[in-house]
């Protein structure tokens, strides 16, 4: 799918309009940081990696090819640059756990639930978190793709340049690990 | 025995089943336990991922990027001049500046005028004096202050026995 907007900006950097670059960046930075911030597990590295992706992608838009959607190719981008990202050790400083700054748990006060609902809400919070950070990165990015960035199939292979049945095979492999990651955890902490 | 239709609840979950396909597994899933536990099972981890804190990039995020890219795109210096070039290139370990060059050359100096301010103060000797000085015969087989004189004198006593 191409973006109109997208077409417009890279051809306003092709022309030599810099700044159209920077309202690329603005467009896609939480995306991106997103991505690597599940990817990569801490703040510091994913703004690290994050920054990185946009350098990439700076220096090789001009021979970007507009049959491609700018999207997925920074998202490919991205994968790429957090698989082969080596600043820690991946998941090393996992923020997880009650009182952690950067929780997996979604708790705005609009929509306050009951203790026991948080409590389950954190433990599969802390679940997930702990069945990502083992998954192997090719799995941990194809679920995230998935089921955080919300591609479609054919997106996803589009992003990381596999074919439709690796990706339905991967991410029914993903799914399958995580599952039995997170059931393990839960009777572990139960 | 596992139902096959299982590895079809994936695709069914993520909408990617055509229409009459869907319809079908979704009959089957009601007749189906196991395909009923897969299913419920991935719309559990589903509702896990749903609530995952989505993370905003930091304050300032593009800013810095731009002044990434701004320092990227900085001309360049220009073609060095020549010595520089040399000093810099596969022979640069062996080459020495002038000023480099300069203190090798006091030090060098200093030294060898040093050697020979000291040889001068310490005229040299005629041949047979350095053979004299050589010679065992000059050594004092008992100096004045020494043990050798009581060690001889023990000797004696022991022949003497």
């Amino acid at each position: 799918m191409h973006d109109a907007e997208d077409l417009l900006l890279i051809k306003r950097f092709s022309n030599g309009d810099t700044s159209a670059f920077g309202e690329l960046v603005l467009k896609y930075q939480d995306k991106i940081y997103n991505l690597c911030r599940h990817m990569l597990g801490n703040p510091q590295d994913a703004e690290d990696a994050a920054q990185e992706v946009f350098l990439k992608a700076f220096q090789a838009l001009p021979r970007f090819q507009p049959e491609a959607s700018l999207y997925t190719w920074l998202y490919r981008i991205a994968t790429n640059t957090c698989i082969d990202f080596k600043r820690k050790p991946v998941w090393e400083s996992l923020f997880g756990g009650p009182g952690e700054e950067d929780r997996l748990i979604h708790d705005r006060a609009s929509d306050a639930p009951s203790p026991e609902k948080l409590h389950q809400s954190r433990q599969t919070g802390e679940a997930l978190q702990e069945g990502l950070g083992k998954l192997s990165p090719k799995l941990r990015a194809i679920i995230i793709l998935k089921e955080l960035e919300e591609l479609s199939y054919e997106e996803i292979a589009e992003t990381l340049d596999i074919s439709m049945g690796t990706v339905k095979s991967r991410i029914a492999r993903a799914r399958e690990d995580l599952q039995k990651i997170m059931k393990k955890f839960r009777e572990q902490n139960s | 025995m596992s139902c096959q239709k299982t590895k079809l609840i994936p695709a069914y979950l993520d909408e990617e089943l055509q229409g009459g396909e869907r319809a079908a597994l979704e009959t089957h899933v009601q007749g189906c336990a196991q395909c009923g536990t897969a299913l419920k099972d991935m719309r559990s981890l589903r509702a896990a991922f749903a609530s995952t804190e989505r993370h905003p990039a930091p304050y300032g995020f593009a800013t810095r990027v731009m002044a990434l890219t701004r320092a990227m795109e900085a001309p360049s210096p220009g073609p060095l001049p020549l010595w520089e070039r040399i000093k810099r290139g596969w022979f640069a370990p062996f080459v020495v500046g002038f000023a480099e060059a300069a203190v090798l050359i006091v030090v060098i100096t200093v030294g060898i005028l040093a050697g020979r301010v000291m040889t001068n103060s310490n005229p040299a000797m005629p041949a047979m004096n350095i053979a004299s000085s050589l010679s065992i015969d000059m050594f004092d087989p008992t100096p004045p202050g020494s043990l050798g004189g009581a060690y001889l004198a023990m000797l004696e006593v022991g022949n003497e026995k």
